[in-house]
């Protein structure tokens, strides 16, 4: 940066350090989990081709028709290839949550009020997203 | 260049080809690679023209492969997210994107966000097929008519910009010095972000196409600005649907991460290029592709 004056404040260093990390090994776990999929490194628990010969369904047909977890229930089959790559994406998804929860902190320390209301509001949002409450289920 | 003249030479016509390419006979991996290289190339071509990926990945990718729009849509939103994720932090750093800004829009549009995808999956696919093509002829109209402003005049900031402590300073490359920067028309803005919310999440479209014209046209940022703050909202918005279409089952692995794997790389080698291609005329095909790809999206939904 070439002057002081328009440096990021705390919270958005704090924010872009966070950003860095959680996305760099996002992207690790999803090139890592994809590789153990198609290899088969690990049992599926729906094979490669039953997908290919179906992916032209809707996500709700797919489903039905293999029995295919919804909301969280994918988490107790987590060491089969293809769950552990489904993993990985949702890890991915997590990472703007990662942030939020850091910055947060550093907005609440500095005692402000109206953007740790925001942070908060921001990442009780995605969480109930994340819930699957208003996701899960066909 | 002559890769990059074959594909431009020959996207239109398989893009308003009559049919997807055909699957039968054909083995996964065949179209996992396809997906990859395709995803590539779509990269490059989304940095060199200034769009972002997911706008041409969605209607383009629906149209060639024999995937479910669901798992298009939902690997569209992946994309989206996976490359606002990894530009978001430098974007930071440098600070052209601003946080204070970003968290105010995103945090109404990622609620909106998730009724759209609720009402994408809910909905017959014939529906959302026609308002993607509706929306995605739309865009290619924005793009062509847009103004542009590098910095915005504001004179009085309104009282909720006041009130949220919205305003920045960067430091301008091109003009060697700092640049001030406050906004106006902030309760507007947040309206607009409520509709954008729910169409990125209706359609797994991303949504810079709509994120910058706000930021630059109604709330007066700078462009650059607009440009990295749009990226920032989008990893959040991105988010908040995400999560529906991966509790509803509409990522697939095998669709979504050859997509995020090409976009990526594609994007990196697209940011090399932009000094050597013409992006005006890049930018001209974009928009005839998604004008064609457009059309071909809402004959599908008339069934045609």
């Amino acid at each position: 940066m070439n002057n002081n004056r328009a440096h990021p404040n705390k919270a958005q260093l704090v924010y872009a350090h966070v950003l860095h990390w959680a996305s760099t090994l996002g992207i690790v776990f999803v090139v890592l989990g994809f590789t153990i999929y198609v290899f088969e490194l690990l049992p599926l628990s729906v094979s490669i081709d039953d997908i290919a010969k179906n992916w032209h369904l809707s996500a709700a047909e797919l489903n039905r028709q293999y029995h295919l977890p919804t909301g969280w229930a994918w988490v107790a089959d987590i060491l089969k290839g293809d769950i552990l790559s489904f993993a990985s994406i949702v890890y991915l998804s997590a990472a703007t949550i990662f942030c939020l929860v850091a910055v947060a902190g550093v907005f609440l320390k500095e005692k402000n009020v109206i953007y740790t209301i925001i942070a908060i509001l921001q990442i009780l949002v995605l969480v109930f997203a994340a819930s699957g409450i208003v996701g899960s289920g066909h | 260049m002559p890769i990059f003249s074959v594909f431009f030479v020959f996207l239109p016509q398989i893009v308003f080809a009559a049919e997807a390419l055909p699957s039968e006979g054909t083995a996964w991996w065949v179209w996992v690679i396809l997906l990859f290289v395709f995803s590539f190339f779509l990269g490059i071509v989304a940095v060199v023209a200034g769009v972002g990926g997911g706008v041409l990945y969605v209607p383009i990718v629906s149209s060639l492969f024999p995937f479910h729009l669901d798992f298009v849509r939902g690997a569209g939103l992946m994309v989206a997210l996976a490359g606002a994720l990894s530009a978001g932090s430098p974007l930071l750093k440098k600070g052209l994107a601003n946080l204070k800004l970003a968290l105010s829009m995103a945090l109404i549009g990622s609620v909106s966000s998730i009724f759209g995808a609720l009402a994408g999956l809910a909905l017959p696919s014939h529906i959302v097929q026609l308002a993607l093509g509706f929306t995605i002829v739309f865009i290619a109209f924005i793009m062509l008519r847009a103004r542009k402003s590098e910095f915005p005049e504001v004179s009085t900031p309104d009282k909720l910009s006041q009130i949220l402590h919205i305003q920045g300073i960067y430091y301008e490359e091109s003009l060697k010095k700092e640049v001030d920067w406050k906004i106006h028309r902030t309760p507007v803005g947040l309206l607009l972000f409520v509709v954008i919310g729910f169409m990125a999440g209706m359609f797994g479209l991303g949504a810079g196409w709509a994120n910058v014209p706000v930021f630059n046209l109604v709330l007066g940022t700078p462009l650059k600005v607009s440009v990295a703050t749009s990226v920032f909202v989008l990893s959040i918005n991105d988010t908040a649907a995400a999560w529906v279409y991966l509790h509803k089952g509409a990522v697939l692995p095998l669709i979504a991460v050859p997509s995020i794997a090409g976009m990526m790389l594609g994007t990196k080698i697209g940011a090399r290029l932009l000094t050597k291609v013409k992006t005006k005329s890049v930018r001209v095909i974009v928009i005839t592709l998604l004008l064609l790809a457009g059309a071909r999206a809402i004959l599908k939904g008339f069934g045609i």
